[in-house]
């Protein structure tokens, strides 16, 4: 599964890297129990400004592209429930 | 900030771009007036129980990122009231720096330890046993405390076996290692000036970001726009505070596009204020004072000064990082206005000191930094620029962890003078710092380098941070192997007289 993480200046400022934070952190809790996960690998990737906040001209951040689909305002939490909910057997 | 605490860090934020970006468009400061409708908009509420309230508090954030302070509830005040006053383009400060904003408090009640539903009314009953004062008996359902009587040394909470009694105390006021959150009438959180040192720790803690420190962000912009002398310090805990994919001189060059003439490494001045330490530290300890404190943290030494005032005179005399880092460039451009960058907002009151306010201008935090970037609409990852950074040794660069100053001096001590053995002994919290102090004051601790840092962890954890203390640390040790001179004797930068041994 890819999950991108928007870091450009607008995320960032609105705690995109705490976001990068806990995803990282689920890895542990994935690994923890893996027999309830599938195979699938976890790849997190930091990425540049994907102009959404520009294209929309509402407040859209933080960004983060859960295998091509891009999550408005995101929260940790939905998030990371979402990447649970996909990895889950 | 918190890095948890997603919502407070929302608002705090948002506050700071907009103020940013009211500077550099140059809008009149009436439309001050809608700006927290701008940020919350709508009628439901979305952060506490009415969409009112929730503008009000940002109402006085920003009031205080102008640099003004927070309105008193009792009195009827404009949002724009006494605006003019700070519409300059210079420094403005209104006594105090750290700020309640009273109508955000919850009142939240002060230290106690209560029975929670874990209670089981067991026949060992520990609790009511091990209490010295008899305050603990069995109730109807669980155990009960008497209050009058607790002195809330925590005995019952540790010998539980069920973990039925927890200890409870507002988040400030456990966060403040100098004991200054006192309550006001109403229960709200009233900061004590004499005891307060301004570290911020409260301000991080807050779950309901009820403080507030106060901002100088509009000023410092203001400056920029008209005056290209102005530089930037950077303090050494800048490295991943900006996102993973900044580079630190895409940091350095994006903060030129802000309007500063140039960047400079306070770790540069961490390389000067080393050697004057280490050789103050042998030209000084044992014969004229006992020990030696390191100066570079303000709000340790402003807790020396104020709760151990006969010690403060062995607190190095050599000045900070900052102040060493400011002279260097006044030193090469006497116009210079400079502005310091970093993790800290006791740096604030030090840069008001009347032997530190010919050097350093403006004080702003990474946090603040961050929102002149969106203001700005600065991508630093997309910026392209090739340059190599080198102002300071790796000693310098490692001052923003903590340990890493008393480890400086250490180094550069024994380079100067290997015979002379060096302990040194590192606090890092305030709670830390006081209790380190008491042992320095009974003489437990002659002939060491004490280094005191405000907050755990160091710099890099500081109340104006982005990134989290890991990656701030990975950062920080990354840069800091990257420097070309190995200790402040090799940094050429550094005048020869100085780096003598």
């Amino acid at each position: 599964m890819k999950v991108k993480v928007c870091v450009g200046s607008n995320c960032t400022l609105l705690g995109s890297m705490n976001i990068l934070d806990q995803i990282e952190d689920l890895e542990d809790i994935i690994r923890e129990d893996a027999y309830i996960y599938s195979d699938e690998e976890l790849d997190v990737e930091a990425i540049k400004c994907l102009g959404y906040c520009k294209e929309i001209k509402k407040n859209v951040a933080p960004v983060v592209v859960v295998d091509e689909e891009p999550i408005f305002n995101a929260t940790s939490q939905t998030v990371m429930e979402k990447i649970v909910n996909k990895l889950r057997k | 900030m918190k890095e948890s605490y997603v919502a407070l860090i929302n608002i705090r934020r948002q506050v700071f771009a907009k103020i940013a970006k009211m500077a550099y468009d140059g809008t009149d400061l009436s439309e001050l007036e809608k700006s927290s409708f701008e940020i919350i908009p709508g009628e439901v509420a979305t952060y506490r129980d009415s969409v009112f309230r929730e503008r009000a508090i940002v109402d006085e954030r920003l009031r205080l990122t102008m640099g003004l302070n927070a309105r008193k509830p009792t009195e009827f005040h404009r949002v724009t009231d006494g605006i003019a006053e700070v519409n300059v383009d210079k420094t403005h400060f209104i006594e105090p720096l750290i700020n309640v904003i009273t109508y955000a408090c919850e009142a939240c009640p002060t230290k106690t330890f209560y029975v929670t539903d874990n209670c089981r009314k067991c026949l060992a009953h520990p609790c009511t046993n091990v209490c010295p004062v008899n305050a603990v008996s069995i109730g109807k359902n669980r155990a009960i405390i008497d209050k009058d009587k607790c002195i809330k040394c925590g005995r019952c909470k540790e010998s539980c076996p069920y973990s039925a009694i927890v200890q409870y105390d507002r988040p400030c006021a456990a966060a403040c290692g100098v004991n200054a959150i006192d309550s006001d009438y109403l229960g709200r959180a009233q900061i004590n000036r004499d005891r307060c040192v301004s570290c911020g720790n409260c301000i991080i803690q807050c779950p309901y970001g009820a403080i507030s420190d106060k901002s100088q962000i509009y000023q410092l912009i203001k400056a920029l726009k008209t005056n290209n002398h102005i530089y930037a310090i950077i303090a050494p805990s800048f490295l991943g505070q900006f996102g993973p994919l900044a580079t630190p001189v895409q940091i350095f060059e994006g903060i030129k596009q802000l309007g500063f003439k140039d960047v400079v490494e306070v770790s540069l001045g961490a390389d000067i204020t080393t050697l004057r330490e280490a050789k103050e530290f042998l030209e000084r300890v044992p014969g004229e004072i006992p020990y030696m404190g390191t100066s570079c943290c303000n709000s340790w030494t402003i807790m020396v000064e104020k709760l151990f005032p006969d010690q403060y005179e062995y607190i190095s005399d050599s000045a900070s990082p900052m102040v060493e880092t400011a002279k260097y460039i006044k030193k090469k451009d006497p116009e210079a206005k400079i502005a310091f960058i970093g993790p800290c907002i006791s740096k604030k009151l030090e840069a008001l000191r009347e032997d530190v306010k010919d050097y350093v201008h403006f004080v702003i935090t990474f946090e603040e930094l961050m929102g002149m970037f969106v203001a700005k609409g600065i991508e630093l990852s997309e910026i392209e620029v090739l340059k190599e950074i080198q102002d300071a040794s790796i000693l310098g660069r490692g001052y923003a962890i903590a340990g890493g100053v008393a480890e400086a001096v250490k180094k550069t001590a024994h380079a100067i003078d290997p015979s002379k053995g060096i302990n040194v002994e590192g606090a890092s919290t305030l709670h830390d710092c006081v209790k380190l102090m008491r042992l320095a004051k009974a003489g437990k601790k002659n002939g060491y380098l004490l280094e005191g840092m405000a907050c755990l962890g160091g710099c890099i954890a500081g109340p104006g941070t982005i990134a989290s203390l890991n990656r701030v640390r990975k950062a920080v040790t990354e840069f800091k192997n990257q420097a070309a001179s190995k200790t402040p004797f090799d940094n050429k930068i550094i005048d020869e007289k100085l780096r003598n041994k």
